[in-house]
């Protein structure tokens, strides 16, 4: 089992045609993951490594039954895309552009919220379950990276979670469903959201967080461990410790936030809780040991 | 994109909110004729002018023209400058409109301490902001107008006219994908009118496709080089250390430059070649020799980002640059054993491990290696 994708999730590819949809199909059907269909406006007939292509989400669901989503198209139709996604009653939605307009992504969490859909992303390398399935653009292959195991882990960045995770196999351990939820200041999911899924997954022991200075997303994470959502142990490592103050984060993003986004703010919040946060990625993997064997 | 005051004043005149009466003159242009007595504005991005001294007030005109020869002549290099007519202020407020991306809605934000800097007013008084939130795919009703006005304490006409600035805030921040429209202050005037006396607009950058452009201006840097680099779309922040960075990924870098800092190194760039630049070494690596590095460390860990690509361009920066100085390598992720063979072939050992490429550019930059 496994917390976002399985062995028979019917798996869609939107924009499978292009450049990057077609160089990641093949790896994607590669690890494993049952890809049902592709849709590209205006393809149909085509095949893609195998794949047949459709004009719309809406027939490639009727034909095929898929009951997921993963996107390659540009960050300015990915909008366009979910939401055919999701009108054609598809709930689980994976989106790898980077650069979607904020106010897009804002429409795109709601429709997500209030439609009891889960949408992914954007700005991430997508989600897998190492062995099984993968709805993104992971090396798989890298087995030092993304191997089978019982660590949950969630990310902000791609570049980082190559760099943390091969710490984590490194101590001993493997991954259970690794979810990238994305760069953007507006993540369609957001971290705390997919604890109760891991939290319910028997093939996750422990969860590694990946997390960034900005935002309030590490403090929701808090947040539900204090309020017993999720109960298992669970690690942290927080990228920019030392970055200087003004040089990246906004003006609006302070105010909001009530003074909450330094990552000094997010690691008290987060051993506060329970939880143990790494002052660097290569000790990862020991403060799991630890927390796991008590 | 952050505008500048008078950009931002452009757009709250189009939208129908009242500004001050005045003119804007460019870099070598004089005035000819203004409304006194004035405030002469120094358009640049810098927060705090007031106490910086770049906000000046004069009552007649050969006061003005000093005040305006001062401040082109001083530290601030200010460029266009804003002459307004001085308000009569009887009352100052804030009001902005910005993103909450957790509720995904407009977040209103007001305050009866106009002028005040919001941050420390969020510090210091927190109950004085008053919130109101428009999710997604809803409109700002005229509840929330009456919620936030009568909050404020406003009545009669400046009620009325509060009202119509904020309803016309929001369009303009829908209407022209703004992550922040900030009034502060909005003026109530002795006569009742609601003028913005001051204007912050920032656009999502994201959405720049289908928004009006406005040109990079170098006002927007802190240096010479970001403001380059930035034209190059190549992600570029300058320090004074020793050690310049080339990484990939904005996660992946801003933990190499927690790394350095640990170890107890000192960060001249921060440069982030991944994503849509991974096949632009030679041009990272110009930028990064740019501040006179001791070290060049290149750790990279990727996936689309391909190893051997990257290697490749390094090979070809430092066959094209012939850097004087020490390169660190740890480049990882998709075809990686190709990327060591590259890099051998330029006499780079090419690391496994980040911290020990890290610990090795800090022993080269102290001279220990």
């Amino acid at each position: 089992m496994s917390i976002f994708i399985e062995k028979d999730t019917k798996v869609l590819i939107q924009g499978i045609t292009g450049s990057e949809g077609s160089f990641w199909t093949e790896h994607i059907l590669g690890i494993g993951t049952n890809v049902v269909a592709g849709v590209t406006p205006g393809k149909e007939g085509q095949k893609v490594e195998g794949v047949n292509v459709y004009n719309t989400v809406r027939k490639a669901v009727a034909e095929t039954q898929a009951d997921a989503s993963v996107l390659f198209v540009p960050p300015r139709f990915a909008k366009d895309a979910v939401f055919e996604a999701l009108d054609a009653g598809i709930r689980k939605v994976v989106v790898i552009a980077e650069g979607i307009p904020v106010h897009d992504a804002m429409q795109m969490r709601r429709a997500a919220l209030t439609e009891g859909a889960m949408v992914v992303g954007g700005n991430t390398s997508g989600v897998i379950t190492p062995g099984v399935a993968m709805m993104g653009i992971f090396p798989y292959w890298i087995e030092r990276v993304y191997k089978q195991g019982n660590i949950g882990i969630m990310t902000r960045s791609g570049s980082l979670t190559n760099e943390v995770t091969a710490m984590v196999i490194k101590a001993g351990f493997g991954v259970s469903s690794l979810m990238g939820i994305g760069g953007d200041s507006v993540p369609c999911t957001r971290f705390a959201e997919f604890l109760p899924l891991y939290e319910n997954d028997p093939e996750t022991k422990a969860v590694v967080v990946i997390g960034e200075l900005g935002g309030t997303m590490e403090e929701e994470v808090a947040e539900a461990m204090e309020a017993g959502i999720f109960t298992k142990p669970l690690v942290s490592f927080i990228g920019g410790r030392t970055a200087p103050e003004g040089k990246k984060m906004g003006h609006a993003g302070a105010i909001v936030t009530g003074g909450k986004g330094t990552v000094a703010g997010k690691v008290k919040a987060l051993e506060k809780s329970g939880a143990l946060v790494a002052d660097r990625p290569s000790v990862t993997g020991k403060l799991l040991k630890e927390l796991i064997n008590g | 994109m952050k505008l500048f005051e008078y950009q931002a004043k452009e757009i709250f005149k189009s939208s129908g909110i009242a500004i001050p009466r005045g003119i804007l003159i460019a870099e070598n242009e004089e005035f000819s004729d203004i409304n006194l007595p004035c405030v002469i504005k120094s358009q640049v991005m810098q927060g705090g002018r007031g106490k910086a001294g770049l906000i000046q007030f004069a009552d007649n005109a050969s006061e003005a023209r000093e005040k305006i020869a001062a401040l082109r002549s001083g530290p601030a290099k200010v460029k266009k400058i804003l002459i307004e007519e001085k308000l009569n202020i009887k009352q100052e407020i804030y009001l902005a409109v910005t993103i909450d991306p957790v509720d995904c809605s407009a977040l209103i934000m007001a305050s009866s301490e106009g002028g005040m800097d919001i941050e420390e007013l969020a510090k210091t008084m927190p109950e004085k902001i008053i919130r109101e939130k428009v999710a997604a795919f809803r409109d700002l009703e005229p509840y929330q107008l009456r919620n936030v006005m009568f909050a404020l304490g406003l009545k009669g006409e400046a009620f009325k006219q509060g009202c119509k600035v904020l309803m016309q805030m929001f369009t303009a921040f829908r209407k022209h994908d703004a992550e922040l429209v900030e009034i502060n202050p909005l003026v109530i005037t002795d006569d009742e009118k609601v003028i913005a006396a001051d204007g912050k607009f920032i656009i999502d950058d994201n959405a720049a496709f289908r928004q009006q452009s406005y040109p990079l201006s170098q006002d927007q840097f802190d240096s010479d080089i970001e403001f380059e680099a930035a034209q190059q779309g190549i992600p570029y922040l300058q320090f004074d250390g020793d050690i310049g960075l080339m990484c990939a990924g904005a996660g992946l870098t801003n933990a190499i430059y927690d790394l350095v800092n640990y170890f107890g190194g000192t960060v001249a760039n921060y440069l982030e070649f991944g994503g849509p630049n991974y096949r632009r070494a030679v041009e990272a690596m110009e930028f990064t020799l740019r501040n006179k590095p001791k070290v060049i460390l290149i750790v990279t860990f990727g996936t689309i980002a391909r190893a051997d690509v990257m290697a490749q361009g390094i090979a070809d920066a430092v066959k094209k640059l012939k850097p004087e100085i020490p390169i660190v390598t740890a480049i990882r992720g998709t075809g990686e054993e190709e990327a060591a063979k590259i890099l051998a072939e330029i006499g780079l050992d090419n690391l496994g491990d980040t911290e020990e490429a890290v610990k090795q550019a800090i022993a080269f930059a102290k001279g220990e290696k």
